[in-house]
């Protein structure tokens, strides 16, 4: 199996990569990592550069290819997205790729690893990539079941309110897309839960901002902390 | 828009969602969806020949027809008719809206009364534009509602529903009492039958459409086959925008008023209006055609602002003019050129997907939105934030 960061892991949010390492030996599987990681071509083709983004695809597609591995495990739901439907509609390309929410849950369904209540009130953020554009909703739910009381957003599932960072806008428009992933924190202290679990390295980064910005403002609610699916296993796993 | 208009806007727009999800999947509207998304694809692939139909046949019922391929002409189209009156009666329409129709009769000395409630209170607030297609006042909140209306008719109105609505309404009443020509938009239009179908709550439709002159502003995309047809859409619409099944009025009108009653003698005239003009409007409409037509599906209901996340926190500052979020920043790229897209929030789009899950008949903005980038880029639109990230990952393989 070959582990596929991507960027916002990679450079921004290790804990990620631990968490999914550390879950990765504690259940015996093999897996590689790419000598010299590449973007996936995501923001490239969702902001207009058709061409340099079909470059940078292309070259990473052969990156993967030449792993010889069968399956690709991503942490981040755009990733997830881009290299499963958008490589094939673009190259005709089935990637067998696999989210870590996904992982998770077969690993727990397999025995494989081991979790304990971590006694926490998590709600779920189901990321666009992941959810409207992949249709995954059920696994990463199934998965943080196992160790956490799961309370539900008004605006779930298909129906999930975009945390406002993707397809370039937090760069262009931080301010906005900071105001609107502040909507999503807002939706998830209406529902009183203490962990937004969620399944993109993307959304956790604006989702962390906007936590931040609404604890300054001196709204305490119940919302402690933004963390990745897998974060969420490794501290049931090390209860 | 203000924050607090934000705030009033999100409001109005979590009651209506809340209506709206009770009748959303019941197997009536689920039937109802798949008729309508075929006649609405039909439409689009059969443009051109619905439009010759539909304005020959209009012609035969004794409906003038006036075609215009731009905004002035369909203006210049209906100034000539109105030139000599001081007042006209409008109901709520976005293609009028798209156009600039009342800011350019009133610059021409030829007073507006919109006449649905919404579009009147927010005609009245200089500061504001409509902020949802059917409730157009939706970013209003009752004090704000009050203070506009007293400050333009010198009378304390207080901030109470009743008082609000009889304030304007008998303003309304009294202005069309002194209007010959009425002006309307249309939901629908069936080519077969040479008809024309509109929806209303409120009545005004009924009100205008009786006068004198009716002038009905339409794009041509609301073409559709036939009568029923043409119902099945506006039913749709009605629940999607609504939350209700039907609406309280559906008007067909087919020909100016007649009667034959006198030894089957075709008399003109009657009750109703004596001219029914209909101006048909190009505008970018059949450049989008040629591109695919994917956003003419839309039948106007505004159920993908409702929940766009963008939406929910800029407001109507995201969209063109009464076209309003990411499929109206689609069309102005039809209308106009990549460079009034752009402003119209072409990068504020997160491509989320959430409109096209609202969409009765699934309007893949976010596709659409996705293949406008890649123009503007060509156009030298991008943005610069963009470019830096881009050069990164030509760099180094990192946006950062």
């Amino acid at each position: 199996m070959l582990y596929f960061k991507g960027c916002v892991v990679r450079e921004k949010l290790p804990g990620i990569s631990n968490a999914t390492e550390k879950i990765l030996k504690k259940a015996g599987i093999d897996y590689t990592l790419l000598d010299n990681e590449s973007c996936c071509g995501s923001f490239l083709m969702r902001t207009g550069f058709k061409n340099e983004a079909e470059e940078v695809m292309k070259n990473n597609l052969q990156d993967i290819l030449t792993t010889n591995e069968e399956t690709v495990l991503v942490s981040c739901a755009g990733c997830y997205n881009t290299l499963k439907n958008d490589y094939k509609a673009l190259f005709d390309v089935e990637l067998d790729v696999i989210h870590t929410s996904e992982l998770v849950k077969e690993l727990l369904a397999e025995n494989k690893i081991h979790v304990d209540s971590t006694e926490k009130i998590v709600t779920y953020h189901d990321p666009c990539h992941l959810g409207r554009h992949s249709g995954i909703y059920e696994e990463p739910r199934d998965a943080i079941k196992t160790t956490a009381d799961l309370v539900e957003m008004k605006r779930n599932r298909e129906r999930s309110r975009c945390c406002g960072a993707g397809s370039g806008v937090k760069s262009a428009f931080p301010e906005l897309a900071l105001e609107v992933g502040c909507r999503r924190i807002q939706d998830a202290e209406e529902v009183g839960a203490e962990i937004l679990v969620t399944s993109c390295s993307f959304c956790i980064l604006n989702l962390e901002n906007a936590l931040e910005k609404t604890k300054n403002q001196d709204e305490d609610g119940s919302l402690k902390s933004v963390m990745d699916i897998t974060e969420l296993i490794l501290m049931g796993m090390e209860r | 828009m203000k924050q607090s208009e934000i705030k009033a806007m999100n409001r109005s727009f979590g009651i209506l969602d809340g209506r709206k999800s009770n009748i959303l999947h019941s197997k009536r509207t689920e039937e109802l969806k798949e008729r309508v998304n075929q006649i609405r694809k039909f439409s689009i692939d059969n443009m051109e020949e619905l439009v010759s139909r539909g304005i020959e046949k209009l012609e035969e019922n004794g409906v003038e027809v006036v075609t215009a391929d731009k905004p002035e002409d369909a203006l210049d189209a209906i100034y000539s008719i109105v030139q000599d009156q001081g007042i006209v009666a409008k109901s709520k329409s976005n293609t009028a809206g798209e156009i600039g129709l009342t800011e350019f009769l009133e610059s021409k000395g030829v007073s507006v009364i919109e006449t649905d409630l919404g579009d009147r209170i927010v005609q009245l607030d200089p500061n504001s534009r409509p902020s949802h297609p059917i409730g157009p006042a939706s970013h209003l909140r009752m004090d704000d509602i009050a203070v506009i209306l007293s400050k333009h008719y010198g009378v304390d109105v207080k901030p109470e529903p009743r008082t609000i609505l009889n304030t304007v309404k008998d303003d309304v009443i009294k202005s069309i009492s002194k209007c010959s020509v009425g002006i309307t938009g249309a939901n629908s239009v069936a080519a077969d039958d040479g008809s024309i179908v509109t929806v209303h709550n409120e009545g005004n439709i009924s009100l205008v459409s009786m006068l004198d002159t009716h002038i009905i502003v339409v794009g041509i995309d609301k073409f559709v086959e036939t009568i029923e047809d043409a119902v099945s859409v506006v039913k749709l619409e009605t629940v999607y925008a609504s939350g209700k099944t039907v609406p309280a009025y559906m008007n067909i009108i087919s020909s100016p008023s007649k009667t034959a009653d006198i030894e089957q003698i075709l008399l003109k005239n009657m009750y109703g209006s004596r001219r029914v003009v209909v101006v048909l409007l190009d505008n970018g409409r059949r450049k989008a055609i040629e591109d695919g037509g994917e956003c003419l599906l839309c039948i106007g209901c505004g159920s993908c602002i409702v929940t766009c996340p963008i939406y929910n926190v800029v407001g109507n500052d995201f969209g063109y003019r009464r076209h309003l979020g990411g499929r109206g920043v689609v069309l102005s790229s039809f209308i106009d050129d990549e460079k009034t897209c752009t402003d119209s929030g072409l990068y504020l789009c997160t491509m989320c997907g959430q409109c096209t899950y609202e969409c009765p008949v699934g309007v893949k903005t976010s596709e659409l939105i996705k293949k406008l980038r890649n123009d503007a880029v060509i156009m030298g639109l991008a943005c610069d934030e963009h470019r830096i990230i881009r050069d990164n990952i030509n760099k180094k393989g990192s946006p950062f």
